[in-house]
């Protein structure tokens, strides 16, 4: 379904609508306090995007670097072409180990790959233990957003789903006591877990390590209680040094949420005694990327969620419209690079205004990517008929100032004179869900015209 | 090895020509911030509490008399035998430091911009431990609390740590409509003693 017809779903409950929009402003307002607090802010994404461009120049070596010194470390290392090798690759390290109950903390990747499915057809039990990640397992549905999984769930809703799932008493919606509740039930999951799973935020080349960033702690209560600790990640997360840690880490938590840094900032190396680690390192479509010199630069992407928290398409139409695992502005560039036909309408969700790349961490030039799958899709997938006629004439009435003018008058005595229910009709998208303003007595050229007469009188 | 070589060669034919790798000119950043009053800021503000005491035998008191009701206890400081409960040198699974109530760790590393604090596995015998207990107080001179991330990577250079985190306040979660609830499944609370 197209981006459009799953957000008018979305935008049937104005007042959800409402509450997002606000809700997800809240968060891109705390950014903005968090991030002119920083001295020097700008030179920090500007590093960001340079080590980001250099890592991608140099990726395959640096990989080469990473396996080395994970090997060393005692860390096994494995490699995935694509989604189905990945989960393949998880499941035969769980059976090798005999893990029947595996806990996980948030990672996008697997929701990219499918996993859990893929593990559960297989028996396994799969508990995703971030609140929001496990709100979303409870209700079947797929986070809406890469930060704030359960974001488009209201509190009454969690109450209820814990009622139906966890044996809660009806509490009004408390999140104290809601959380409170969770917390139980989750660590009798992570006391009898048998392999723990997490995602990875940046794996160092020089070292081997890797860094897991959680506010919750979920990722370290799994990874140092199950014998097993599975860390899956896509060949982007790397970068060179250990220091440019520093600089990553300052970038992050501002950005997502504006909180200085996330409450851990776990670095992993080696196993520990008795334990055993593993590391998949996955590709499914990113070296395609890689090979397109207008979207590389998406491959930058830390994952802090602050263009989608800006964004006043995604604000207003919910990240389930996207139909995607990563939805918003950087969803919208990446999934056209693996499906262009199925996710074709999503770089038309945006204003183009351009918040999204000005939010940007690692200054992605999000908009203007977006505006060149505009141009590619136009060529390369079929258009609607009247979409095509649409600009045709458009394109017609641009070219000729005599017919510019022409429609101009038309449309401001239309807008002037017409009854509001003949504006409004059906053929006038724009009249869709708003009202059009009264139409000006005079064009923007006569009244230029007219006021430099003035002056010179 | 079949799609190691495959990924590799595909990222090594479409990869850019080599660019370079910025350096970072740390004095950029530097906003000459008070360290000590940075600090205790970020710690709060995060929803930590910060203490100024100087000997481990107050520090041991004062928790004592905090949390009475505490069982389970474990401290990484020097001479506090008395204070512990739980023998970890014959500790033979994490998961039986469920009950643990109160864990005192004494730190050499804390970041004055985000109030976060470095411990690994030379102070934590068991990685777990941070994360499983209830209530977390952490010990932290000042002379070893660094302006900047980038300082505090320059002190952990070549320094071999297992596993390593920065702590930065109690466990928390804004799942539930956004509102900040802390505790969700590490520390309830946290505390911060920091000596001159
Ligand atoms: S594209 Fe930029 S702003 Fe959006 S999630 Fe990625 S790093 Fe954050």
């Amino acid at each position: 379904m197209s981006h459009s017809k799953l957000a008018s779903i979305f935008n049937k409950d104005e007042k959800r609508v409402d509450w997002h929009d606000k809700a997800l402003w809240f968060v891109r307002h705390k950014r903005d306090l968090s991030v002119h607090n920083v001295q020097g802010w700008e030179e920090l994404r500007n590093l960001g995007h340079g080590i980001k461009a250099h890592m991608l120049s140099n990726l395959d070596n640096y990989l080469i670097q990473f396996e080395e010194n994970a090997k060393k470390n005692g860390v096994e290392v494995h490699w995935a072409a694509n989604a189905e090798e990945h989960n393949k690759i998880v499941l035969q390290i769980l059976k090798d180990n005999n893990a029947k109950k595996i806990v996980k903390s948030k990672s996008m990747l697997t929701e990219e790959c499918h996993l859990n499915p893929a593990l559960e057809a297989d028996g396994i039990e799969v508990i995703d233990t971030d609140l929001g990640e496990r709100i979303v397992q409870l209700a079947k549905e797929t986070p809406s957003h890469i930060v704030l999984p359960a974001i488009h769930k209201n509190r009454h809703e969690v109450d209820e789903l814990f009622q139906e799932h966890l044996g809660t008493k009806p509490c009004d919606g408390d999140p104290q006591y809601l959380t409170g509740e969770a917390r139980k039930h989750l660590r009798t999951k992570f006391i009898q877990a048998d392999a723990a799973l997490t995602g990875v935020n940046f794996a160092v080349a020089e070292t081997g390590g890797f860094v897991v960033c959680t506010n919750e702690g979920n990722a370290d209560m799994g990874a140092h209680l199950a014998p097993v600790h599975i860390a899956c990640m896509g060949v982007e997360k790397i970068i060179p040094k250990q220091e440019h840690l520093g600089l990553f880490l300052r970038l992050l938590a501002r950005s997502a949420t504006g909180q200085p840094i996330t409450t851990y900032s776990s670095h992993f190396k080696k196993p520990r005694k008795g334990a055993k680690m593993h590391i998949v390192i996955v590709d499914n479509g990113r070296s395609e990327q890689l090979s397109r010199p207008d979207f590389r630069a998406s491959l930058h992407c830390i994952r802090c969620g602050a263009c989608m928290n800006t964004c006043p398409i995604y604000r207003r139409s919910g990240g389930h419209s996207y139909d995607a695992t990563i939805p918003g502005p950087i969803g919208s560039i990446l999934s056209p690079g693996k499906d262009l036909k199925k996710h074709s309408t999503l770089p038309f969700a945006s204003t183009l205004c351009g918040s999204c790349s000005d939010v940007c961490p690692v200054k992605i030039d999000i908009h203007t990517q977006l505006y060149k799958w505009r141009q590619i899709i136009t060529k390369e997938t079929p258009q609607p008929f009247v979409k095509k006629q649409a600009m045709k004439a458009m394109g017609s009435i641009f070219a000729h100032p005599n017919r510019f003018e022409t429609v101009g008058k038309i449309a401001r005595w239309s807008l002037r004179n017409l009854p509001q229910a003949m504006i409004n009709s059906k053929p006038n998208a724009w009249g869709k869900a708003r009202d059009l303003p009264l139409g000006p007595e005079k064009s923007f050229d006569q009244w230029f015209k007219d006021r430099e007469n003035e002056k010179k009188s | 090895m079949g799609s190691r070589n495959q990924i590799l060669n595909r990222i090594k034919a479409n990869k850019p020509e080599l660019l370079d790798l910025p350096n970072i000119n740390t004095s950029l950043f530097d906003e000459g911030l008070d360290l000590l009053k940075e600090f205790t800021k970020k710690v709060e503000v995060v929803g930590g509490n910060v203490v100024t005491l100087n000997s481990n035998d107050e520090i041991i008191q004062q928790i004592e008399n905090t949390f009475t009701d505490a069982k389970v206890k474990f401290s990484n400081l020097p001479n506090t035998a008395s204070f512990n409960t739980i023998e970890l040198a014959t500790l033979q699974n994490p998961h039986d430091l469920e009950d643990l109530d109160i864990l005192i760790l004494e730190s050499n590393l804390g970041v004055a911009e985000n109030g976060s604090v470095w411990v690994s596995d030379s102070e934590i015998p068991v990685r777990v431990l941070p994360f499983i207990t209830k209530h977390l107080i952490l010990v932290i001179s000042a002379k070893d609390i660094v302006p900047y991330m980038h300082q505090a990577y320059e002190k952990l250079t070549n320094k071999d740590a297992g596993f390593g985190v920065f702590i930065a306040g109690p466990s928390k979660t804004a799942d539930i409509e956004q509102s900040l609830v802390i505790g969700a499944h590490g520390a309830l609370s946290l505390t911060v003693f920091l000596k001159d």
